[in-house]
């Protein structure tokens, strides 16, 4: 259990994020918000009980709020586009779902645990899914119907009109060398910090990914240079 | 109140609330009371919300500041470079919330795909390309599709956090810079190309990045060490084009000549229903499409506009602002919220209360999450099915494109065959003729839309 102090620090951190005071202006408790929220008609939480929180600075019901409610936000904005001060409840649980992977929280790791697949396609590929990962083996409930063309999937995929969706382990084929300047935001920009903090082995497995990928982006800026 | 005290009011909320267990809601408790208002007490105040805060009429103008006008200081200051809409994009001019306007460039286009999209409704940015063709566009020249581009990365960001503005920040100016320079590798000059922004998630996030950077000289200063390093900056400047543009908005613009110079099929009998993905007019709520003839002016134009355009009945329903349940995160690891929401408060809904043909979408999650998740349903015993599609693909359908090899709908789980015989287009043979084309393409005989070697920086 964290001490007060720690749940202090955690908020001002909240509250030092430039865009802060730009996603909270006042509130009334009027309860548009939660009243239009789809994730307050299934989960125990409230887009107004959020901004409430923050807007009282009760330091150690935020981080609470943080342990599990955050993770219910199904970032619609609905809240947003309705609250009469212009705040965004849904953005104020984006900055709050950020410092809570900065930190570790255990919540996030085991929110987190389902997405590493996703993790993986996007830091690696640039692209967040893939043909290979819609199929209907992953999506027992999507039915029997998913796809009303049997066949190989690269030759469904090469029956596309358009050049660059005929692939099956990207949604589009996305050249060497800008995966390669993702890998270089990924890294400039914290981001791959944040996967270490959260899910190490994932990390190792990306880290020797990227090494390869750079490898063969630059072998292949050396064939150019001889050609 | 003090915040102990408030803390410690205690009190009952309704079951069915939030919260049930008689504690209140953390630090706000017994002082929210029922409001027992009558039937017809209750229907006026959500009158007062449908028309006042839908619209946010009283969030007027003045209370809100363009950022755009923020965005030409600081390209007059030396800090940034404005990617200009031309007069040779041939821009049509449309309103968004508070009358404010925008232009919406029809061609010269650079294609910014949707990772959803691309990767499971192919039918959504082949029917766009087509539809550039049927206008007689050529490619390389008024528009280009090519590699050189990563995802937005916001799916990932609202599902996970995992991401910051930072990260998102550079994502979009680095994208953005490229289609800035793509023109130079088919003999444009910088600029030729302006970004079309196919997926609603990544608009409605570019809209916000936008904002972020022009308000805030830390983060341009910050993004543009990794910008200069990737040598993505233009003599040391930033990139950020004059409006972020939503291909809706394109298909809004077009709408009358898709009618009146392409549509062979009548959908006067067709019954369509509208969702309009959050994201697009949620985000930065002030850019979003607007037309005082289209829905009393209420709600954004987007979508409706072109179902009335092309002739088919557009049916409301009491949901219609609701979100699809889509939740980024809640469609892969809570499946049970994303599938409820989606047949309670949007598939059952279109259906009785509509009784519609079909539900329109412009967005990628929205139409994966209602298209995927109707099956399900039938293990509580409700059988709502309806056919999903993106208003793009509508239109192609509507203009003769082919169901399968352009409208690619043979990768849609939801009833599309209902909706393709009701326009009077022989499912069974439309998909005997594909079959027979399969066998083409494993012989390597593929039909493209434009010239492969584009996609590569190659020329036509």
């Amino acid at each position: 259990m964290a001490t007060y102090a720690e749940m202090q620090d955690i908020f001002n951190e909240i509250s030092q994020d430039f865009r802060y005071d730009h996603e909270l202006n006042g509130c009334l408790n009027c309860g548009i918000c939660t009243a239009t929220c789809p994730s307050a008609h299934f989960y125990d939480y409230s887009p107004r009980e959020i901004v409430q929180l923050l807007w009282t600075e009760n330091v150690e019901q935020v981080y609470n709020a943080m342990q599990e409610k955050i993770w219910a936000c199904a970032q619609c904005m609905t809240c947003a586009a309705r609250c009469p001060f212009r705040n965004s409840p849904g953005g104020l649980v984006m900055i709050m779902r950020e410092v809570a992977i900065k930190h570790g929280f255990e919540s996030a790791k085991q929110v987190l645990r389902p997405f590493g697949r996703v993790m993986l396609k996007l830091i690696t590929t640039g692209n967040q899914l893939s043909p290979d990962m819609i199929q209907p083996d992953a999506f027992p409930d999507w039915g029997p119907n998913i796809q009303k063309v049997e066949g190989d999937l690269q030759t469904l995929r090469n029956a596309i009109p358009v050049k660059t969706l005929q692939t099956v382990e990207t949604a589009w084929e996305v050249s060497l060398k800008t995966s390669v300047e993702m890998y270089t935001i990924w890294e400039m920009t914290g981001v791959l910090a944040s996967l270490e903090t959260m899910d190490e082995n994932l990390y190792d497995v990306i880290e020797d990914f990227i090494d390869e990928k750079r490898e063969d982006y630059e072998d292949w800026l050396e064939e150019q240079e001889e050609d | 109140m003090a915040n102990d005290d408030i803390r410690n009011a205690g009190g009952n909320m309704n079951p069915g609330f939030s919260n049930t267990d008689g504690q209140g809601i953390a630090g706000h408790g017994s002082f929210f009371q029922p409001t027992d208002l009558s039937p017809e007490e209750a229907q006026a105040a959500t009158e007062w919300v449908r028309k006042e805060v839908d619209k946010r009429r009283y969030q007027n103008e003045e209370r809100v500041e363009d950022i755009r006008e923020h965005m030409w200081e600081l390209e007059k200051e030396g800090e940034i470079i404005v990617h200009r809409i031309t007069d040779d994009m041939e821009p049509k001019e449309v309103e968004m919330l508070y009358g404010w306007k925008k232009r919406i460039p029809t061609k010269q286009l650079w294609h910014h795909k949707s990772c959803g999209q691309c990767g499971n409704i192919p039918g959504y940015p082949a029917s766009l390309l087509w539809f550039m063709n049927k206008f007689g566009f050529e490619p390389g020249k008024d528009y280009l599709d090519e590699t050189d581009q990563t995802s937005c990365t916001a799916w990932n960001y609202h599902g996970s956090g995992i991401g910051n503005v930072e990260s998102l920040a550079a994502v979009f100016l680095r994208n953005f810079h490229q289609a800035y320079v793509s023109g130079q590798q088919h003999g444009h000059d910088a600029g030729h190309f302006f970004p079309l922004v196919h997926c609603g998630t990544s608009f409605g996030n570019y809209k916000e990045i936008r904002q972020y950077l022009i308000e805030s000289a830390e983060l341009r200063e910050k993004v543009t060490k990794i910008l200069d390093k990737l040598g993505r900056t233009v003599d040391g400047k930033l990139v950020i084009p004059e409006e972020i543009v939503h291909y809706s908005e394109w298909v809004h613009v077009m709408r009358h000549r898709i009618a009146s110079e392409l549509q062979t099929i009548d959908m006067s009998n067709i019954r369509t229903t509208m969702h309009v993905a959050c994201h697009y007019y949620k985000m930065i709520h002030e850019d979003a499409v607007y037309d005082p003839d289209v829905l009393g002016g209420n709600r954004t134009a987007i979508g409706t506009a072109l179902a009335q355009a092309l002739g088919s009945q557009v049916i409301d329903y009491s949901t219609w602002y609701d979100c699809c349940g889509f939740g980024f995160r809640h469609i892969i690891s809570e499946r049970e919220f994303t599938r409820s929401f989606t047949i309670d408060r949007k598939i059952k809904v279109a259906q009785e209360e509509a009784q519609a043909d079909v539900m329109l979408g412009n967005d990628t999650g929205c139409i994966t999450t209602m298209d995927k998740n109707q099956w399900i349903g039938k293990a509580h015993d409700q059988n709502y099915q309806m056919p999903i599609i993106s208003d793009v693909q509508f239109a192609a359908l509507a203009c003769g494109a082919d169901p399968f090899k352009i409208v690619q709908l043979q990768w849609h789980a939801s009833p599309v065959e209902e909706l393709v015989e009701k326009m009077g287009i022989s499912w069974a043979e439309s998909k005997a003729n594909f079959e027979a084309y399969l066998k083409e393409v494993e012989q390597g005989n593929i039909e493209y839309l434009y010239n492969p070697e584009l996609a590569y920086g190659g020329t036509n």
